[in-house]
């Protein structure tokens, strides 16, 4: 026992031991178990000692064998504790116990002492309900006749005063009329309506005649109310509110007050048509931007007043009629969109445009205001966006019409343009509209980007887009255009819209070089001019530019620009060329050449191979810088050291040929080119007035050497090309810059010829210097 | 110069304007070209392209009575050829035979198997069908366009019909279409007229001024090619006469000759009077063009059509011609009497995607 003790007192901690007495207690209290925690309670155990299925040798057995002595004693000592605790909770359980009991029984004793004289009570009390039922019912019976009779005179006298207000009704409603209380009398006939149903074809006729007479009146004068602008909208609405009580169709009012509201906008829409006519009229430079500020507008702003006053007064009438008002109100701005955008065809200014957009929008805020539910600044916006667009494009398109209006003066009036450089005019005419017309539309859009109006604020980003496209868009059109006019490319594909398609086909040779030129100069001054204005001021919207990637970009223009300046320059010449083409064909297969006559003078086709070159020459100084070439070439004067060479060399080489030595002569024709330097004869067209002449004169006179190596000639058709060969070498002597391979060439023409020659014998030097003395004599005798 | 020293080069004595592929030859790729002097002893030479590729060999040397202005080697018989020449005053066309033996005879003499001497005016060339073999032969003078019926073990030719151009049409050479033993283009002064060999009849026209030389395109049906002098090349599709389907500027000065290639699609050769060749890739189909696309790099969505520009050259190059048997070579003839073989191997492999 000992040992068990101090083995519990060892190993349970005190919370175990607070949780262990719940466990009994609540163990106690079950009734299953009722017999049982105390059993369990005896034995001290260590883990199940409560429990039922406590196993106390096996419990001793395991303590004594797992303890040591002083353990063993502990857990006695705490063992004991625990079972004096256990005895003095249970005394005291006992004596509670106790005196509740003994508090019951005293509360019994007390309640069956009161309990006994109640029941006389109780029947005392039924007797007198019994009595008290009995005399209410007597009281009832005795009133009851007299409560019938008195209700039913009530009842008599509502009647009779119903029937007197329905004979007063007309008179009353009559009275009502006079003094314009129309409310009370439709509050009095619709009173008295249910009457006049029941009883209306019977007793009541003339009454209810009477008064459907004087409330017809009553409608006409409501309906006059209604249509009346004097009143006011209050009374106006009241008015409404009044007929549709009476069962009157409003909706035909209502659809009739909207016909009236749509003439006035019918009217309203005149009158802008007479505003936008004095917008127009006010294009002219001189009255510009003053006439659409001044009058019209307050004309037009007061009737636009009234439109939105009839709206609001509309809306208070008809409340459920908002749709039909919006789009009556959607339709006039569409109109109004519509007017501009007309008038954006014909071409208005910016300023003229800025004032109609602010016409309307101070329309549109008008009407917002009465109108809100129409969104009307949303829907004009929507269409503004559209309408600013398109004046946007037909700025541009109109500066494309410009430039080739510019260009295009020359081609109309070639000859009674008796100006000496009608192409220079040309170009200048087209540099200034391309650089001032671009300059001009930037400043017209600046003006539309600053403008506070509502409606361009809220599509500043868009109009920034717009104008970086356009100018993109332009400058594509541009090129075309360009390459249209210079007949590159057929006109077919897009002739609509081309005023000057019969130009297509014969193109003033002159203009193509003025639009070669033109190029250059919108490459190099033009669109770095104008894409610095745009970074400036229209870099706003850039963001969504690049996702359309439609921003201008120049880089690209220019690179178009660069290489259309490069085709049509060389289309020019080519064009040119060509012309010189046909006459040395003409000249090279008309004639039988075997069967030459003696050349008597130079050939004509010389006269008309230097007519050209003159043509030519005065284009390009009309158009084309000078090169700087120039004076370093007629310093450089080696070239015609080394002409004159290659003259005496051909001198020699045709005497060889004279003395029929010719077995050899090809092969000095190789030696001599392989110890003279290799001629580059087509070089890099430049854009100065000396490269494209003498491209023009060395591409000529190449052509001129491949006629003759086709032809074979006896020996005076030899004579004849020697002698134009050489009366064509002093006159471009005289007229242009001759370098080495222009002289190179010449040569290569007689060469040629000799080659192909069956007699090459050459003119002697003296008579061949006389013709061509005669020729220039008689040349500068014509020219003056 | 670029690409100066890859050709192999090969002198004639005199000028010259002509040079022929010898297409019936397949064992060797070897070229015919005559001489043009009026003054001179004039010469037919057959030149071969040596078996490593690096030198042109003499094969034969024939004289030849008169100038050459044409030449063209029959597609048949190696040995045969046919040539235009010109006495200065008048123009005469035959048909020649190689002598078998002729390397070993000292002064060979070419066998004249026909003259086809019907002509009145200028002649300007002889087509020979370039298909394969075909006993009929065009010729065609100034005005007249005449078919011949050749035979030549007999060695006769005889006119068989026989067309004039028309009035103010004067022809100035022709192709024929290696697709349609029936189709002749000629080309004029102001356009290319297509004639239907069985009616002698014209079919189209397609009109444009000044074309120097036409050639069929030999892979694709209904494609032509032109010359002209001033304005560059341009490529036809027959079937739409109206406007070109490709346009290619050219040479500087006038384009005289061009040729397609016998193998791969869109390559052309053209031969100017700047004393250039160029090579151009124009492939004309869509289908062709996105291929070739695809093959090509990444940046060549409008690649340049000029692959090479050939400047080696002293003088006007008129003459030019594709081997039918090695299709990457090709000779050219420039006025000075040179011929140049080149190949273009290198251009090919890049854009063509030959390998």
């Amino acid at each position: 026992m000992v040992e068990r003790e101090n083995t519990r007192t060892d190993d349970v901690p005190l919370d175990d031991k607070a949780k262990r007495m719940r466990d009994l207690l609540s163990s106690f209290y079950n009734p299953d178990h009722s017999s049982a925690p105390k059993a369990p309670s005896n034995y001290e155990n260590l883990d199940a000692i409560d429990s039922t299925s406590f196993d106390p040798d096996h419990y001793m057995n395991l303590l004594v064998q797992q303890s040591n002595l002083e353990g063993l004693l502990r857990r006695h000592v705490e063992m004991a504790a625990e079972i004096k605790n256990l005895d003095t909770d249970l005394q005291m359980l006992v004596y509670e116990n106790y005196n509740k009991f003994i508090s019951a029984t005293d509360a019994i004793k007390w309640m069956k002492s009161n309990i006994v004289g109640m029941e006389a009570n109780m029947e005392q009390l039924l007797d007198k309900i019994m009595s008290v039922q009995s005399r209410s019912d007597g009281v009832n019976t005795s009133l009851f006749e007299k409560r019938e009779h008195i209700e039913k005179l009530h009842r008599t006298r509502n009647l009779l005063r119903k029937v007197q207000f329905i004979y007063d009704l007309p008179a009353r409603l009559a009275k009502c009329i006079k003094s314009e209380a129309y409310a009370d009398a439709v509050k009095f006939y619709i009173g008295a309506m249910p009457i006049f149903k029941a009883y209306g074809d019977s007793s009541f006729q003339d009454c209810k005649r009477a008064s459907e007479e004087a409330v017809i009146i009553l409608v006409k004068n409501l309906q006059g109310k209604l249509f009346s602008d004097s009143e006011s909208i209050q009374a106006r609405a009241e008015a409404a509110v009044l007929l549709k009580q009476l069962d009157f169709p409003v909706d035909s009012l209502q659809a009739r007050l909207l016909e009236k509201l749509e003439q006035s906008l019918g009217d309203l829409q005149l009158k802008t048509v007479g505003i936008e006519n004095i917008l127009r009229e006010s294009n002219d430079p001189s009255k510009q931007g003053k006439a659409f500020e001044s009058i019209p507008n307050t004309g037009h702003e007061v009737s636009v007043h009234g439109f939105a006053e009839a709206i609001r007064a509309y809306r208070v009438i008809f409340p459920d009629s908002e749709s039909q008002l919006i789009k009556l109100a959607q339709n006039l701005v569409i109109k109004h969109f519509e007017m501009i955008e007309q008038c954006v065809k014909r071409r208005i200014s910016s300023a003229n445009f800025l004032g109609a957009l602010r016409t309307i929008w101070t329309d549109v805020l008008l009407m917002d205001e009465v109108l809100s539910e129409a969104a009307l600044p949303d829907f004009s916006l929507e269409a503004g966006q559209v309408t600013v667009k398109k004046y946007v494009a037909s700025t541009f398109t109109y500066l494309l019409q410009d430039i080739s209006d510019a260009l295009l003066k020359v081609n109309v009036s070639p000859k009674e343009a008796a100006e000496e450089h009608p192409l220079q005019v040309a170009l200048e005419a087209s540099k200034k509209t391309v650089l001032q017309g671009s300059m001009d539309l930037l400043l017209d859009f600046r003006q539309l980007l600053d403008d506070d109006l509502g409606l361009l604020v809220k599509l500043r980003e868009f109009i920034a887009d717009w104008v970086q496209e356009g100018f993109q868009d332009f400058f594509r059109a541009l090129d075309d255009r360009f390459l249209i006019l210079s007949g590159r490319k057929n006109s077919t594909s897009q002739d609509q819209g081309f005023s000057d398609g019969a130009l297509g086909e014969k193109v003033l040779v002159g203009i193509v070089l003025v639009l070669a030129q033109l190029s250059v100069f919108i490459e190099q001054t033009a669109i770095p001019r104008i894409s610095e204005e745009i970074t400036a001021s229209f870099s706003g919207g850039g963001a969504q530019g690049d996702e359309n990637g439609h921003a201008f970009v120049s880089g690209e223009i220019c690179q178009i620009f660069r290489s259309v300046s490069e085709t049509l320059l060389h289309h020019y010449i080519n064009m040119r060329t060509q012309r010189v083409s046909t006459l040395l064909r003409k000249r090279f297969t008309t004639p039988n050449w075997v069967k030459h006559k003696e050349p008597r003078e130079v050939h004509m086709f010389v006269d008309l191979f230097v007519q050209e070159l003159r043509a030519v020459q005065s284009e390009v100084k009309q158009i084309l810088p000078e090169g700087l070439m120039r004076k370093h070439h007629r310093s450089d004067s080696n070239g015609s050291g080394n002409s004159s060479r290659s003259n005496a060399l051909l001198d020699d080489k045709m005497s060889r040929s004279n003395t029929q030595k010719a077995r050899s002569q090809l092969l000095e024709t190789h030696l001599a080119k392989l110890f003279k330097q290799k001629v580059e004869i087509f070089t890099k067209v430049e854009y100065t007035q000396e490269s494209v002449e003498t491209t023009i004169v060395k591409l000529c006179l190449k052509s001129l050497q491949e006629f003759v190596r086709l032809k074979t000639f006896n020996r005076s058709g030899f004579q004849q090309i020697q002698l134009d060969v050489q009366f064509l070498r002093t006159i471009l002597k005289e007229n242009i810059e001759v370098e080495e391979a222009i002289d190179f060439l010449l040569d290569e023409v007689i060469v040629a010829a000799s080659e192909r020659c069956l007699d090459p014998v050459p003119l002697e030097n003296p008579i061949l210097e006389k013709l061509v003395q005669v020729k220039l004599a008689k040349s500068k005798e014509r020219s003056k | 110069m670029q690409g100066g020293s890859s050709g192999i080069g090969y002198g004639l004595k005199y000028q010259a304007r002509c040079i022929s592929d010898v297409k019936a030859d397949t064992d060797h790729t070897s070229f015919l070209t005559g001489t043009l002097s009026l003054r001179e002893e004039n010469e037919v030479h057959l030149i071969r392209l040596s078996s490593g590729g690096t030198e042109l060999i003499c094969e034969g040397l024939f004289s030849h009575p008169n100038e050459i202005w044409d030449l063209a080697s029959c597609p048949f018989d190696q040995r045969i050829f046919s040539t235009v020449f010109s006495t200065g005053e008048s123009y005469g066309a035959a048909i020649w035979q190689i002598p078998e033996l002729y390397g070993q005879l000292n002064s060979p003499q070419l066998e004249r198997i026909a003259s086809l001497d019907a002509h009145a005016r200028k002649i300007n060339c002889v087509l020979w069908w370039p298909s394969g073999r075909h006993d009929k032969l065009i010729s065609i003078d100034d005005e007249n366009l005449f078919l011949w019926t050749l035979d030549c073990s007999k060695k006769t030719a005889q006119v068989q019909s026989k067309q004039s151009s028309g009035m103010l049409h004067y022809l100035s050479g022709g192709a024929w279409d290696p697709h349609d033993i029936n189709a002749v283009a000629t080309t004029c002064e102001s356009s290319v007229q297509f004639w239907d060999l069985r009616t002698m009849k014209k079919t189209n026209a397609v009109e444009r001024a000044h074309i120097r030389n036409a050639n069929y395109d030999m892979k694709n049906n209904h494609i032509l090619v032109t010359a002209e002098d001033e304005s560059g090349i341009h490529i036809w599709d027959l079937r739409k006469p109206k406007s070109p389907v490709k346009e290619l500027p050219g040479h500087t000065h006038w384009t005289w000759a061009v040729s397609c290639n016998p193998e791969y699609d869109g390559l052309i050769l053209s031969a100017g009077t700047d004393s250039t060749v160029n090579l151009w890739l124009a492939p004309t189909s869509a289908e062709e063009e996105a291929t070739s696309e695809s093959i090509a790099e990444p940046p060549a969505q409008h690649a340049d059509p000029l692959l090479n520009s050939y400047s080696d050259y002293e003088d006007s190059v008129y003459g030019l011609a594709w081997s039918s048997r090695e299709p990457w070579m090709f000779a050219s003839l420039s006025y000075d009497g040179r011929v140049v073989v080149e190949s273009v191997r290198p251009f090919l492999s890049r854009r063509v995607g030959v390998s």
